[in-house]
């Protein structure tokens, strides 16, 4: 609990009103979008929703002179858990810091504060004919601070990479209220430890991202959708495989199966032929017609040599946009099937895809259990969603199980734990599995090196 | 079975909201998140609100109904979610709890809902002006719309009717070609507020049809909204006797026709009422979209920029989106605004309780309607004509009007 004269100098620093601590304000901002469950609310003490650096560094000087927890927190739309106060403390509401600081044209390069949608930052670009690519599912309403954090991917890491690949520099506070600034915009840069990508990533648990210089590059003249239904998994993977080996590279590639088509057409009037095993869902851009319409042409070979029964081509960006919301959609829909739903965020090397696919449906079968796979086929990220009920205990052992043999496979294909959601709370028992002992000793020590009274997001990443 | 019937609503509200999985997309759609950025304001937020009531981690405190209360019940979270989950059901779920366990809803809307139910009251607008100034209500006006500034007589003059658009309307040549008996469904607000908008509707219709005019009892959705369940299900068991006889009921009012549409579903585990009550709603059309179906053509095209406000009970409500749309286009220069489909903030009684935010929600719909060059707004609800015309007095670049009276 933290004093009356705490909560005072924390009001004197962001202003009264930003300063929350009625008991449903806390409770408001004790969970993020993880399977992490509800109750018993990890409750913050208090929510401080600072709107400048300057504020954040006077924050985190207090935090640390009194030894009290911060939680970094954006939007809450974490799949992990890495925005709930697990230790309670201050909820660090990064969501008024807002502004678009600087734009340079020259180097095509954006400079923006941690409370920036992502949607904000992509559309800013797009004005000025220029791209922001990382789009994860939750990209019209995550923030930029809170992507950078956690190294957000999305659907179009298999053409231009994840957050990190678009970070060219950070400012953070540090534990102790130091404001840093790493890296820069020089594109080679070699000075020092490579302090950027290590704080991308980072779960807010070695400073808070204050502010960040993004690279943007030419935004794609011309994009198209195109959705490929199949009677076989194996055959989806196949032709997501094959396209990728003979060079054509798209946007985006993403895979379905039966469950996942079963809980779009739940809520979205759709006739599903019930032979349909798997949908693929492919975004492709170019910057002419002819490019765009070639690269569609081989798609559709592919597909056809692994007997798809059903293209369609998004015949407008109306529709093109309705199918990709089904898209980022997935993930809850799936997870309203059940009364509980553990999704995982498994990565592993593109070929070994169609590999974990096989794997993880023996595990469905060994265990009794719907799991529903979906994922970004064309970058090896694949998310599946275990669906249970875990108030009966004889289900809940099985569904640990499972679980712990889908990590098991995914390392075994030489695949990790996490692709794009971070480790945070939920998969914090698996680190040591996937780093070793020495691994995580080293994580400990960056930790330690940076906090060390251990007040940033204390109990995330390993136990 | 008083208690049970609590446990009951939580679980129904249980149900809901466990559909919830907090990933965030309805936070960019709330309006009122939009003007009030804390967690416990966003639709997210109160529906883990709800089920933190329901699992017993929280207590049902009068902070906890002041959140329920904060919802416009427009929906627009409920159409973007991706697993559809029923907020507004939710909110009004748990106002219904509250209600029940404090023995009856606040003294508010106890009051304007007994002036709702009662007929007489409701057709003696200026009676119920005068109920509600004893209960201090009275700035407020019926249905908790009208602004201090504005009175019945007010209203009347500023809404003058088509006759501000230049040449009285020839009569339409659409004809009806069945048999169809078309009864017309009064609302309170209409009655109260808009009579000469109502007055057109009637006409309009009578081009059609013959209207069969029924002395009908409000629709209920106050009373639903706020916690007096017995109260709604008296209304809309004496409605469904009034227009038994009808084989499709009419109102211009979009609260009225979705209320009207959706009472079959709390009658449902009612065997008496059940089927009668399945029957009712399914013969309730909107008025535009009784209009499309019945191959309506607009009596004249005036040569006015006319833009549309899209009641949330009406486009989220019943889905009614291209039918009035088409109409202007028929009768006017259309041009749709921005976010036309965003709530006005007129929702119900919302404005008693946050006049303030009301407020910045309504700015943002004026500022939209600018942008639009439109002289002319038209909506089919008088809850949002109401706000419609506040917008319009605070701009003077245009005017406000119910869409029967420019079709
Ligand atoms: C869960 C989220 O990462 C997705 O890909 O839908």
């Amino acid at each position: 609990m933290l004093n009356k004269e705490i909560k005072e100098k924390l009001r004197a620093i962001v202003g009264t009103e930003h300063v929350l601590d009625a008991n449903l304000d806390r409770f408001g901002y004790s969970y993020d979008s993880s399977f992490v469950p509800l109750l018993p609310a990890n409750k913050p003490d208090v929510v401080v929703r600072p709107r400048t650096t300057a504020e954040v560094a006077a924050v985190m000087a207090l935090a640390n002179e009194h030894s009290i927890p911060v939680t970094p927190r954006g939007a809450a739309s974490g799949r992990t858990g890495g925005s709930i106060p697990l230790a309670g403390g201050i909820s660090l509401a990064l969501d008024r810091m807002t502004s678009i600081v600087e734009f340079d044209e020259k180097n095509m390069m954006v400079t923006v504060e941690a409370g920036v949608r992502t949607i904000d930052l992509y559309n800013f670009g797009a004005e000025r004919g220029l791209f922001y690519p990382p789009d994860p599912a939750s990209w019209k309403f995550s923030t930029i601070g809170g992507n950078i954090a956690e190294n957000a991917g999305g659907m179009r890491a298999v053409k231009y990479g994840v957050t990190t690949n678009y970070v060219m520099g950070l400012e953070v506070v540090l534990a102790d209220g130091t404001v840093i600034h790493t890296g820069g915009k020089a594109i080679k840069n070699v000075t020092g430890y490579d302090l950027t990508s290590l704080f991308t990533g980072s779960e807010g648990t070695l400073g808070v991202i204050t502010k960040a210089i993004l690279r943007l590059i030419p935004m794609p003249k011309l994009r198209n959708t195109l959705q490929l239904m199949f009677p076989s998994l194996d055959d989806a993977c196949n032709t997501i495989h094959k396209m990728l080996q003979s060079g054509v590279i798209p946007a985006a590639a993403e895979l379905m199966d039966k469950t996942c088509i079963q809980a779009v057409a739940r809520h979205r009037k759709m006739d599903i032929d019930p032979a349909i095993e798997a949908c693929v869902v492919i975004e492709i851009d170019a910057d002419d017609t002819e490019a765009l319409a070639k690269q569609s042409k081989q798609i559709e070979e592919i597909a056809k040599s692994f007997y798809v029964v059903e293209v369609r081509i998004a015949a407008s960006p109306q529709e093109a946009e309705d199918i990709w919301a089904i898209r980022r959609g997935l993930s809850s829909a799936v997870g309203a099937m059940a009364p509980n739903r553990l999704g995982e965020d498994i990565s592993v090397p593109r070929d070994a895809f169609p590999e974990i696919v096989r794997r993880i449906r023996g595990i469905s079968e060994k265990y009794r259990l719907p799991i529903a796979v979906y994922g970004h086929a064309g970058d090896g990220n694949i998310h599946p969603s275990v669906l249970c009920d875990l108030s009966n205990e004889e289900e809940a052992a099985r569904v640990h199980q499972a679980v712990d043999e889908i990590f098991a496979a995914a390392l075994a294909v030489g695949g990790t734990l996490s692709g794009e959601h971070g480790i945070g709370i939920t998969k914090r028992d698996y680190i040591v599995s996937a780093l070793g002992e020495g691994g995580v000793r080293t994580l400990k020590a960056i930790k330690q090196a940076l906090d060390p009274k251990g007040i940033l997001n204390p109990g995330k990443i390993w136990n | 079975m008083k208690s049970t019937g609590k446990r009951d609503r939580l679980q129904d509200v249980h149900d809901i909201v466990s559909q919830c999985d907090r990933c965030g997309t309805c936070l960019p759609v709330c309006p009122l998140f939009g003007v009030k950025d804390v967690e416990a304001a966003s639709a997210r937020g109160k529906n883990n609100i709800a089920r933190a009531l329901a699992q017993g981690g929280l207590d049902a405190t009068p902070d906890v109904l002041a959140a329920v209360n904060f919802c416009l019940l427009c929906r627009a979270c409920v159409d973007t979610c991706p697993s559809k989950v029923k907020t507004d059901e939710a909110m009004m779920a748990v106002r219904q709890y509250f209600a029940d366990a404090t023995g009856g809803a606040g003294i508010k809307y106890k009051a304007l809902g007994s002036v709702l139910k009662n007929r007489t009251m409701v057709k003696l607008a200026s009676g119920a002006l005068k109920v509600m100034k004893r209960v201090g209500i009275n700035r407020l006006a019926p249905y908790g719309m009208a602004p201090s500034e504005f009175t019945r007589e007010e209203y009347l003059a500023r809404f003058a009717g088509p006759a501000a658009l230049g040449a009285a309307a020839p009569a339409s040549p659409a004809t009806l070609s069945d048999n169809t008996k078309v009864a017309y469904f009064y609302g309170c607000g209409m009655k109260m507020m808009f009579p000469e908008a109502a007055k057109q509707t009637v006409a309009i219709l009578s081009t059609l049809t013959e209207p069969k005019l029924v002395d009908n009892v409000c629709c209920g959705l106050p009373h639903l909204a706020h916690g007096q369940k017995e109260d709604f299900l008296a209304l809309a068991k004496e409605n469904i006797r009034l227009y038994a006889e009808a084989d499709v009921v009419v109102s211009e009012c979009a609260s009225c026709s979705s209320m009207l549409k959706h009472t079959a579903q709390y009658l449902a585990g009612d065997p008496e009422w059940a089927d009668r009550a399945n029957a009712f709603s399914r013969k309730v059309m909107g008025f535009t979209e009784y209009l499309v179906k019945a191959g309506y053509k607009p009596r004249q095209k005036v040569d006015a920029t006319i833009t549309f406000h899209e009641p949330c009970h009406l486009g989220r409500g019943q889905g009614i989106k291209k039918q009035p749309r088409e109409l202007l286009q028929a009768a006017s220069n259309y041009v749709e605004m921005p976010g036309a489909d965003t709530c006005c903030g007129g929702a119900g009684t919302f404005h008693m309780d946050y006049p303030e935010i009301a407020g910045v929600v309504l700015d943002k719909k004026r500022q939209n309607i600018e942008k639009t060059g439109a002289a002319i707004v038209v909506t089919e609800c008088p809850v949002c004509l109401v706000q419609m015309a506040k917008a319009a007095e605070k701009s003077g670049k245009f005017r406000a009007m119910h869409i029967s009276q420019v079709l």
